[in-house]
Protein backbone atom coordinates (compact mmCIF):
# COMPACT_ATOMS: atom_id res chain seq x y z
CA UNK A 1 0.00 0.00 0.00
CA UNK A 2 3.22 2.27 1.11
CA UNK A 3 6.50 2.05 1.12
CA UNK A 4 9.19 4.50 2.27
CA UNK A 5 12.62 4.01 0.68
CA UNK A 6 15.68 5.72 2.77
CA UNK A 7 13.69 8.15 3.97
CA UNK A 8 15.48 11.03 6.11
CA UNK A 9 13.82 13.82 7.45
CA UNK A 10 15.25 16.69 9.74
CA UNK A 11 14.49 20.27 11.28
CA UNK A 12 17.57 22.37 11.18
CA UNK A 13 20.43 21.24 11.62
CA UNK A 14 19.53 18.31 13.50
CA UNK A 15 18.11 14.93 11.77
CA UNK A 16 15.34 13.08 13.28
CA UNK A 17 14.97 10.12 10.71
CA UNK A 18 17.82 9.00 8.77
CA UNK A 19 17.38 6.54 5.86
CA UNK A 20 14.23 4.38 7.16
CA UNK A 21 12.72 2.00 4.86
CA UNK A 22 9.73 -0.07 5.43
CA UNK A 23 6.61 -1.43 3.93
CA UNK A 24 2.90 -1.34 4.69
CA UNK A 25 0.56 -3.73 3.54
CA UNK A 26 -3.02 -3.45 3.19
CA UNK A 27 -5.11 -4.41 6.18
CA UNK A 28 -2.10 -3.34 8.39
CA UNK A 29 -1.92 -1.33 11.55
CA UNK A 30 1.76 0.14 12.22
CA UNK A 31 2.73 1.44 15.39
CA UNK A 32 5.00 4.30 15.28
CA UNK A 33 7.03 4.46 18.89
CA UNK A 34 9.59 6.80 20.39
CA UNK A 35 10.36 8.81 22.99
CA UNK A 36 8.83 12.49 23.08
CA UNK A 37 10.48 14.64 20.83
CA UNK A 38 11.64 11.83 18.60
CA UNK A 39 10.34 12.52 15.53
CA UNK A 40 7.12 11.06 15.48
CA UNK A 41 4.87 14.05 14.19
CA UNK A 42 7.53 15.31 11.97
CA UNK A 43 7.79 11.50 10.34
CA UNK A 44 3.95 11.24 10.02
CA UNK A 45 4.12 14.69 8.40
CA UNK A 46 6.66 13.22 6.10
CA UNK A 47 4.72 10.35 4.59
CA UNK A 48 2.05 12.55 4.60
CA UNK A 49 3.55 14.84 2.28
CA UNK A 50 3.13 18.03 4.64
CA UNK A 51 6.70 18.31 4.82
CA UNK A 52 9.44 18.44 2.05
CA UNK A 53 11.69 15.34 3.21
CA UNK A 54 15.49 15.73 3.16
CA UNK A 55 16.03 12.53 1.43
CA UNK A 56 14.38 9.08 -0.08
CA UNK A 57 10.92 8.69 -0.83
CA UNK A 58 7.58 7.36 -0.55
CA UNK A 59 5.51 5.51 -2.67
CA UNK A 60 1.86 4.87 -2.59
CA UNK A 61 0.16 1.95 -4.40
CA UNK A 62 -3.65 3.12 -4.44
CA UNK A 63 -5.84 4.57 -6.72
CA UNK A 64 -8.43 6.04 -3.90
CA UNK A 65 -9.40 9.09 -4.71
CA UNK A 66 -8.42 10.16 -1.19
CA UNK A 67 -4.87 8.25 -0.69
CA UNK A 68 -3.54 9.44 2.35
CA UNK A 69 -5.70 11.24 5.61
CA UNK A 70 -3.93 12.38 8.70
CA UNK A 71 -5.75 12.46 11.77
CA UNK A 72 -3.52 15.40 13.56
CA UNK A 73 -2.08 16.09 17.29
CA UNK A 74 -4.17 19.48 17.43
CA UNK A 75 -7.09 18.14 15.94
CA UNK A 76 -7.72 21.08 13.53
CA UNK A 77 -11.28 21.47 14.09
CA UNK A 78 -14.12 23.90 13.10
CA UNK A 79 -14.48 25.50 16.89
CA UNK A 80 -17.34 26.99 15.97
CA UNK A 81 -19.42 24.07 13.75
CA UNK A 82 -21.65 21.08 15.36
CA UNK A 83 -20.32 17.91 16.07
CA UNK A 84 -22.03 16.37 13.30
CA UNK A 85 -20.85 18.98 10.24
CA UNK A 86 -17.26 18.83 11.36
CA UNK A 87 -17.62 14.59 10.73
CA UNK A 88 -18.98 15.72 7.64
CA UNK A 89 -16.99 17.52 6.73
CA UNK A 90 -14.41 14.67 6.18
CA UNK A 91 -17.01 13.71 2.74
CA UNK A 92 -16.48 17.11 1.19
CA UNK A 93 -14.12 15.95 -1.50
CA UNK A 94 -16.83 13.11 -2.49
CA UNK A 95 -19.24 16.18 -3.41
CA UNK A 96 -18.85 18.87 -5.58
CA UNK A 97 -18.64 22.86 -3.94
CA UNK A 98 -22.20 23.33 -5.05
CA UNK A 99 -23.81 19.56 -3.88
CA UNK A 100 -22.13 20.80 -0.31
CA UNK A 101 -23.64 24.21 -0.68
CA UNK A 102 -26.70 23.72 1.69
CA UNK A 103 -26.09 20.99 3.29
CA UNK A 104 -25.05 17.06 2.65
CA UNK A 105 -26.89 14.18 1.12
CA UNK A 106 -29.03 11.74 3.39
CA UNK A 107 -26.45 9.04 2.93
CA UNK A 108 -23.57 11.07 4.46
CA UNK A 109 -25.07 11.97 7.30
CA UNK A 110 -26.01 8.54 8.19
CA UNK A 111 -22.72 7.33 7.97
CA UNK A 112 -21.53 10.14 10.11
CA UNK A 113 -24.29 9.56 13.19
CA UNK A 114 -23.06 5.80 12.87
CA UNK A 115 -19.67 6.43 13.56
CA UNK A 116 -20.15 9.00 16.27
CA UNK A 117 -22.63 6.68 17.95
CA UNK A 118 -19.53 3.98 17.92
CA UNK A 119 -17.35 7.09 19.35
CA UNK A 120 -20.29 7.91 22.43
CA UNK A 121 -20.77 11.05 20.45
CA UNK A 122 -24.49 10.80 19.88
CA UNK A 123 -26.05 13.25 22.54
CA UNK A 124 -23.66 16.31 21.08
CA UNK A 125 -24.55 15.85 17.43
CA UNK A 126 -25.74 19.40 17.20
CA UNK A 127 -23.53 20.85 19.87
CA UNK A 128 -20.20 23.06 19.08
CA UNK A 129 -17.20 21.50 18.88
CA UNK A 130 -15.71 24.42 21.30
CA UNK A 131 -18.14 22.97 23.87
CA UNK A 132 -16.67 19.57 23.93
CA UNK A 133 -13.73 18.25 26.20
CA UNK A 134 -11.08 17.04 24.58
CA UNK A 135 -11.26 13.77 24.98
CA UNK A 136 -14.55 14.35 23.07
CA UNK A 137 -12.65 16.30 20.59
CA UNK A 138 -9.91 13.96 19.91
CA UNK A 139 -12.91 11.31 19.05
CA UNK A 140 -14.37 13.38 16.77
CA UNK A 141 -11.36 14.41 14.71
CA UNK A 142 -11.11 10.77 14.26
CA UNK A 143 -14.67 10.12 13.28
CA UNK A 144 -13.99 12.98 10.64
CA UNK A 145 -10.91 11.15 8.82
CA UNK A 146 -12.78 7.73 9.30
CA UNK A 147 -15.75 9.20 7.03
CA UNK A 148 -13.22 10.53 4.63
CA UNK A 149 -11.97 6.77 3.94
CA UNK A 150 -8.47 7.20 3.36
CA UNK A 151 -6.69 4.38 1.70
CA UNK A 152 -3.88 5.51 4.49
CA UNK A 153 -4.79 7.05 7.36
CA UNK A 154 -1.99 8.49 9.54
CA UNK A 155 -2.67 9.14 13.09
CA UNK A 156 -0.69 11.55 15.71
CA UNK A 157 -1.26 9.89 19.10
CA UNK A 158 -5.01 9.82 18.33
CA UNK A 159 -5.68 7.98 21.75
CA UNK A 160 -3.75 10.97 23.94
CA UNK A 161 -6.67 12.55 25.80
CA UNK A 162 -8.80 9.23 26.10
CA UNK A 163 -9.28 7.32 28.48
CA UNK A 164 -8.74 3.18 28.96
CA UNK A 165 -12.25 2.50 27.87
CA UNK A 166 -12.44 4.94 24.84
CA UNK A 167 -8.60 4.51 23.61
CA UNK A 168 -9.72 0.73 23.10
CA UNK A 169 -12.76 1.07 21.39
CA UNK A 170 -11.02 3.60 19.52
CA UNK A 171 -7.77 1.59 18.85
CA UNK A 172 -10.22 -1.11 17.69
CA UNK A 173 -12.42 0.79 14.98
CA UNK A 174 -8.75 2.03 13.69
CA UNK A 175 -7.96 -1.49 13.32
CA UNK A 176 -10.69 -2.95 12.24
CA UNK A 177 -11.28 0.48 9.54
CA UNK A 178 -8.00 -0.99 7.94
CA UNK A 179 -8.72 -4.64 7.80
CA UNK A 180 -12.43 -3.85 6.73
CA UNK A 181 -11.85 -1.25 3.87
CA UNK A 182 -8.40 -2.60 2.51
CA UNK A 183 -6.48 0.31 3.96
CA UNK A 184 -3.82 0.50 6.55
CA UNK A 185 -3.58 2.85 9.26
CA UNK A 186 0.04 4.09 10.66
CA UNK A 187 -0.29 5.35 14.00
CA UNK A 188 1.45 6.92 16.64
CA UNK A 189 1.15 5.82 20.10
CA UNK A 190 3.08 5.79 23.77
CA UNK A 191 1.14 3.20 25.49
CA UNK A 192 3.39 -0.13 24.95
CA UNK A 193 0.26 -2.26 26.20
CA UNK A 194 -1.82 -1.10 23.13
CA UNK A 195 1.37 -1.46 20.73
CA UNK A 196 1.28 -5.14 21.86
CA UNK A 197 -2.56 -4.98 21.29
CA UNK A 198 -3.16 -3.62 18.13
CA UNK A 199 0.24 -3.45 15.74
CA UNK A 200 0.98 -5.87 13.19
CA UNK A 201 4.17 -3.91 12.99
CA UNK A 202 6.52 -1.27 14.71
CA UNK A 203 8.58 1.58 13.51
CA UNK A 204 10.12 2.38 16.44
CA UNK A 205 13.41 4.73 17.17
CA UNK A 206 16.32 3.62 18.20
CA UNK A 207 16.74 4.15 22.31
CA UNK A 208 20.81 4.78 21.56
CA UNK A 209 20.75 6.45 17.92
CA UNK A 210 17.44 8.50 17.80
CA UNK A 211 17.66 9.28 13.79
CA UNK A 212 18.11 5.29 13.25
CA UNK A 213 14.21 3.68 13.19
CA UNK A 214 14.04 -0.25 12.95
CA UNK A 215 10.82 -1.91 11.90
CA UNK A 216 9.72 -4.64 14.09
CA UNK A 217 7.15 -7.45 13.33
CA UNK A 218 4.95 -7.27 16.46
CA UNK A 219 5.46 -10.25 18.83
CA UNK A 220 4.90 -10.01 22.65
CA UNK A 221 7.36 -8.10 24.64
CA UNK A 222 9.31 -6.88 21.16
CA UNK A 223 9.39 -3.02 22.25
CA UNK B 1 22.76 54.51 35.77
CA UNK B 2 23.12 51.07 33.94
CA UNK B 3 26.40 51.18 31.54
CA UNK B 4 24.15 49.86 28.95
CA UNK B 5 21.73 52.23 29.23
CA UNK B 6 24.45 55.02 29.10
CA UNK B 7 25.68 54.13 25.68
CA UNK B 8 22.06 54.29 24.44
CA UNK B 9 20.71 57.01 22.25
CA UNK B 10 18.87 59.90 24.63
CA UNK B 11 15.83 59.43 22.56
CA UNK B 12 15.71 55.88 23.44
CA UNK B 13 16.21 56.14 27.25
CA UNK B 14 13.30 58.01 27.38
CA UNK B 15 10.63 56.33 29.11
CA UNK B 16 7.41 56.66 26.71
CA UNK B 17 4.54 56.38 29.21
CA UNK B 18 5.63 58.65 31.33
CA UNK B 19 6.63 61.59 28.54
CA UNK B 20 3.37 61.51 26.76
CA UNK B 21 1.66 61.31 29.81
CA UNK B 22 3.73 64.68 30.91
CA UNK B 23 2.66 66.16 27.52
CA UNK B 24 -0.53 65.27 28.31
CA UNK B 25 -0.69 66.82 31.24
CA UNK B 26 0.73 70.27 29.39
CA UNK B 27 -1.57 70.13 26.45
CA UNK B 28 -4.40 69.85 29.71
CA UNK B 29 -2.90 72.69 31.12
CA UNK B 30 -2.35 74.92 28.51
CA UNK B 31 -5.86 74.79 27.77
CA UNK B 32 -7.80 76.24 30.51
CA UNK B 33 -8.68 79.94 28.44
CA UNK B 34 -11.20 77.78 27.44
CA UNK B 35 -13.09 77.32 30.30
CA UNK B 36 -13.34 81.27 30.34
CA UNK B 37 -16.35 81.12 27.99
CA UNK B 38 -17.95 84.41 26.96
CA UNK B 39 -17.03 85.84 29.71
CA UNK B 40 -20.48 87.36 30.63
CA UNK B 41 -21.70 87.45 34.26
CA UNK B 42 -24.24 84.11 33.53
CA UNK B 43 -26.31 82.67 36.23
CA UNK B 44 -25.63 78.75 35.20
CA UNK B 45 -26.71 77.06 37.35
CA UNK B 46 -30.09 78.96 37.44
CA UNK B 47 -30.30 78.98 33.62
CA UNK B 48 -29.48 74.71 33.65
CA UNK B 49 -32.29 74.64 36.05
CA UNK B 50 -35.17 76.93 34.07
CA UNK B 51 -34.02 74.46 30.85
CA UNK B 52 -34.55 71.53 32.40
CA UNK B 53 -37.68 72.63 34.41
CA UNK B 54 -39.40 72.84 30.51
CA UNK B 55 -38.46 69.04 30.38
CA UNK B 56 -41.00 68.22 33.51
CA UNK B 57 -43.48 66.40 32.82
CA UNK B 58 -42.79 64.82 29.75
CA UNK B 59 -45.83 65.50 26.66
CA UNK B 60 -47.27 61.66 26.49
CA UNK B 61 -49.96 62.80 23.88
CA UNK B 62 -47.22 62.25 21.59
CA UNK B 63 -46.05 58.92 22.48
CA UNK B 64 -47.78 57.74 19.15
CA UNK B 65 -46.14 59.85 16.53
CA UNK B 66 -42.93 59.01 18.67
CA UNK B 67 -42.97 55.70 18.74
CA UNK B 68 -43.59 55.66 14.47
CA UNK B 69 -40.18 58.18 14.23
CA UNK B 70 -38.27 55.53 16.76
CA UNK B 71 -39.61 52.43 14.75
CA UNK B 72 -38.00 54.04 11.55
CA UNK B 73 -34.90 55.10 13.17
CA UNK B 74 -34.94 51.33 14.21
CA UNK B 75 -35.61 50.33 9.96
CA UNK B 76 -32.99 53.07 8.91
CA UNK B 77 -29.91 51.42 11.08
CA UNK B 78 -31.60 47.51 10.39
CA UNK B 79 -31.34 48.04 6.71
CA UNK B 80 -28.24 50.31 6.57
CA UNK B 81 -26.32 47.56 8.64
CA UNK B 82 -27.40 44.32 6.72
CA UNK B 83 -26.65 46.58 3.70
CA UNK B 84 -23.21 47.67 4.88
CA UNK B 85 -22.33 43.68 6.28
CA UNK B 86 -23.10 42.85 3.10
CA UNK B 87 -20.33 45.04 1.11
CA UNK B 88 -17.58 45.09 3.88
CA UNK B 89 -17.45 41.11 3.98
CA UNK B 90 -15.93 41.66 -0.02
CA UNK B 91 -14.05 44.95 1.21
CA UNK B 92 -12.60 43.12 3.75
CA UNK B 93 -11.42 40.18 1.96
CA UNK B 94 -9.65 42.81 0.29
CA UNK B 95 -8.20 44.65 3.49
CA UNK B 96 -7.27 41.45 5.64
CA UNK B 97 -3.50 40.84 4.77
CA UNK B 98 -3.96 36.95 4.88
CA UNK B 99 -5.91 36.66 1.80
CA UNK B 100 -5.12 39.76 -0.45
CA UNK B 101 -1.97 40.80 -2.09
CA UNK B 102 -0.29 43.73 -0.43
CA UNK B 103 -1.62 46.43 -3.33
CA UNK B 104 -4.81 45.31 -3.03
CA UNK B 105 -4.85 45.75 1.11
CA UNK B 106 -3.18 49.34 0.93
CA UNK B 107 -6.27 50.42 -1.74
CA UNK B 108 -8.66 48.53 0.24
CA UNK B 109 -7.64 49.81 3.77
CA UNK B 110 -6.79 53.51 2.50
CA UNK B 111 -10.84 53.89 1.20
CA UNK B 112 -11.75 52.77 4.37
CA UNK B 113 -9.78 54.84 6.35
CA UNK B 114 -11.70 57.93 3.99
CA UNK B 115 -14.69 56.20 4.54
CA UNK B 116 -14.42 56.15 8.40
CA UNK B 117 -12.98 59.67 8.50
CA UNK B 118 -16.09 61.51 7.35
CA UNK B 119 -18.57 61.59 10.29
CA UNK B 120 -21.74 60.22 10.18
CA UNK B 121 -23.46 64.04 10.38
CA UNK B 122 -21.71 64.61 7.20
CA UNK B 123 -22.58 60.96 5.14
CA UNK B 124 -26.11 62.23 6.09
CA UNK B 125 -26.02 65.90 4.89
CA UNK B 126 -24.46 64.43 1.75
CA UNK B 127 -26.89 61.78 1.51
CA UNK B 128 -29.74 64.61 2.01
CA UNK B 129 -28.15 66.75 -1.06
CA UNK B 130 -28.23 63.70 -3.13
CA UNK B 131 -31.59 61.89 -2.82
CA UNK B 132 -33.58 64.76 -0.85
CA UNK B 133 -34.78 64.58 2.93
CA UNK B 134 -35.79 61.32 3.66
CA UNK B 135 -35.27 58.51 5.27
CA UNK B 136 -33.36 56.97 2.24
CA UNK B 137 -30.77 59.81 3.00
CA UNK B 138 -30.31 57.86 6.52
CA UNK B 139 -29.57 54.55 4.99
CA UNK B 140 -27.18 55.05 2.44
CA UNK B 141 -25.56 57.74 5.09
CA UNK B 142 -25.18 54.91 7.48
CA UNK B 143 -24.38 52.39 5.06
CA UNK B 144 -20.93 54.44 4.25
CA UNK B 145 -20.17 54.73 7.70
CA UNK B 146 -20.97 51.21 8.72
CA UNK B 147 -19.02 49.92 6.13
CA UNK B 148 -15.99 51.96 6.94
CA UNK B 149 -16.01 50.11 10.67
CA UNK B 150 -17.43 46.48 9.91
CA UNK B 151 -15.03 46.10 6.70
CA UNK B 152 -12.08 46.99 9.17
CA UNK B 153 -13.50 44.72 12.21
CA UNK B 154 -14.44 41.75 9.74
CA UNK B 155 -10.80 41.92 7.79
CA UNK B 156 -9.24 41.58 11.50
CA UNK B 157 -11.05 38.98 12.40
CA UNK B 158 -9.99 37.20 9.09
CA UNK B 159 -6.50 37.99 10.09
CA UNK B 160 -6.47 36.49 13.22
CA UNK B 161 -9.01 33.15 12.19
CA UNK B 162 -6.96 30.08 12.88
CA UNK B 163 -6.80 28.41 9.45
CA UNK B 164 -6.06 25.21 10.85
CA UNK B 165 -9.31 23.72 10.40
CA UNK B 166 -9.33 25.14 6.51
CA UNK B 167 -5.86 23.28 5.56
CA UNK B 168 -6.87 19.91 7.06
CA UNK B 169 -10.44 19.92 5.01
CA UNK B 170 -7.87 20.87 1.93
CA UNK B 171 -5.53 18.19 2.92
CA UNK B 172 -8.89 15.56 2.79
CA UNK B 173 -9.58 16.55 -0.64
CA UNK B 174 -12.05 19.26 -0.06
CA UNK B 175 -12.17 21.83 -2.78
CA UNK B 176 -10.94 25.41 -1.78
CA UNK B 177 -14.78 27.07 -1.73
CA UNK B 178 -15.66 23.91 0.89
CA UNK B 179 -12.59 24.16 3.41
CA UNK B 180 -13.65 28.00 3.21
CA UNK B 181 -17.29 27.01 3.92
CA UNK B 182 -16.81 24.52 6.12
CA UNK B 183 -13.53 25.06 7.97
CA UNK B 184 -13.15 28.45 8.29
CA UNK B 185 -16.71 30.29 8.18
CA UNK B 186 -17.50 28.47 11.12
CA UNK B 187 -14.72 29.99 13.54
CA UNK B 188 -15.13 33.43 11.73
CA UNK B 189 -19.17 33.29 11.74
CA UNK B 190 -19.61 33.84 15.36
CA UNK B 191 -17.04 36.72 15.54
CA UNK B 192 -18.48 38.67 12.37
CA UNK B 193 -22.20 38.14 14.18
CA UNK B 194 -20.85 39.61 17.26
CA UNK B 195 -19.23 42.71 15.63
CA UNK B 196 -22.59 43.43 13.39
CA UNK B 197 -24.81 43.23 16.33
CA UNK B 198 -22.70 45.75 18.12
CA UNK B 199 -22.87 47.84 14.72
CA UNK B 200 -26.94 47.78 14.88
CA UNK B 201 -27.08 49.00 18.52
CA UNK B 202 -24.59 51.81 17.11
CA UNK B 203 -26.54 52.70 14.52
CA UNK B 204 -29.40 52.66 16.31
CA UNK B 205 -27.98 55.73 18.51
CA UNK B 206 -26.47 57.60 15.31
CA UNK B 207 -29.54 57.34 13.44
CA UNK B 208 -31.22 59.10 15.82
CA UNK B 209 -29.31 62.23 15.59
CA UNK B 210 -29.23 62.19 11.79
CA UNK B 211 -32.65 63.13 11.22
CA UNK B 212 -31.14 66.16 12.51
CA UNK B 213 -30.20 67.41 8.96
CA UNK B 214 -33.02 65.60 7.53
CA UNK B 215 -32.01 62.10 6.85
CA UNK B 216 -35.35 60.79 8.47
CA UNK B 217 -36.24 58.59 11.70
CA UNK B 218 -36.69 60.71 15.28
CA UNK B 219 -33.82 63.17 14.87
CA UNK B 220 -36.41 65.24 12.76
CA UNK B 221 -38.91 65.35 15.79
CA UNK B 222 -36.32 66.05 18.15
CA UNK B 223 -34.96 69.01 15.85
CA UNK B 224 -39.43 70.03 15.49
CA UNK B 225 -39.68 70.42 19.11
CA UNK B 226 -36.13 71.76 19.72
CA UNK B 227 -37.12 75.00 17.48
CA UNK B 228 -40.37 75.97 18.72
CA UNK B 229 -39.90 77.61 21.87
CA UNK B 230 -42.53 75.66 24.38
CA UNK B 231 -42.05 71.69 23.39
CA UNK B 232 -39.48 70.92 26.04
CA UNK B 233 -41.54 68.62 27.25
CA UNK B 234 -42.40 66.74 23.82
CA UNK B 235 -38.46 66.98 23.25
CA UNK B 236 -37.68 65.24 26.41
CA UNK B 237 -40.71 62.30 26.00
CA UNK B 238 -38.53 61.39 22.74
CA UNK B 239 -35.22 61.37 24.45
CA UNK B 240 -37.06 59.54 27.01
CA UNK B 241 -38.42 56.98 24.45
CA UNK B 242 -34.72 56.82 22.86
CA UNK B 243 -33.58 56.03 26.03
CA UNK B 244 -35.95 52.80 27.15
CA UNK B 245 -34.90 51.77 22.94
CA UNK B 246 -31.14 52.08 23.41
CA UNK B 247 -30.41 50.65 27.02
CA UNK B 248 -32.71 47.75 25.46
CA UNK B 249 -30.78 47.20 22.47
CA UNK B 250 -27.69 47.43 24.59
CA UNK B 251 -28.85 44.82 27.16
CA UNK B 252 -29.79 42.29 24.31
CA UNK B 253 -26.92 42.97 22.20
CA UNK B 254 -24.59 42.38 24.97
CA UNK B 255 -25.82 39.28 26.45
CA UNK B 256 -26.21 37.92 22.73
CA UNK B 257 -22.72 38.75 22.46
CA UNK B 258 -21.17 37.50 25.68
CA UNK B 259 -23.23 34.23 24.90
CA UNK B 260 -21.73 33.80 21.85
CA UNK B 261 -18.15 34.95 23.02
CA UNK B 262 -18.35 32.42 26.13
CA UNK B 263 -19.74 29.00 23.56
CA UNK B 264 -16.74 29.86 21.07
CA UNK B 265 -14.78 29.73 24.14
CA UNK B 266 -16.22 26.22 25.30
CA UNK B 267 -17.12 28.11 28.55
CA UNK B 268 -20.71 26.61 28.42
Amino acid sequence: MIEGKDLSLRIGERWLVQDLSFSVNRGEFIALVGSSGSGKTTLLRGIAGDIPLAGGQTITHTTSPLPIGMIHQDLQLAEGSTTLKNVLSGCLYRHSSFQTLLGFPEEEKGKAISLLLKLGLQKKLHQWTSTLSRGERQRLAIARTLLAQPSILLADEPVASLDGKWAEITLGMLKQYAQAQDACVICSLHDLDQVDQFADKIIQADPQKPEKWNVLMNTPNKV
Amino acid sequence: MNPEMKNMPWYNRLDLPGVTFVLFLLLAFSSLPALEGSGRDLDYWGNFLRFTDQFFPPDWSILGQTMTGLWETVQIAGISTFLASIFSLFLSLGAARTISPRWLVFITRMLLNIIRTIPSLLWAILAVVLVGSNSLAGVIALTFYSTGYLAKFFSEAFESADLKAQKALQSLGSSRWQAFQYGLWPNLRPVIWSHCLWMLEYNVRSASIIGYVGAGGIGLHLKLYAESADSWNKFSLVLLCMLVIVTFLDFTGEKVRKSIREKLEGKM
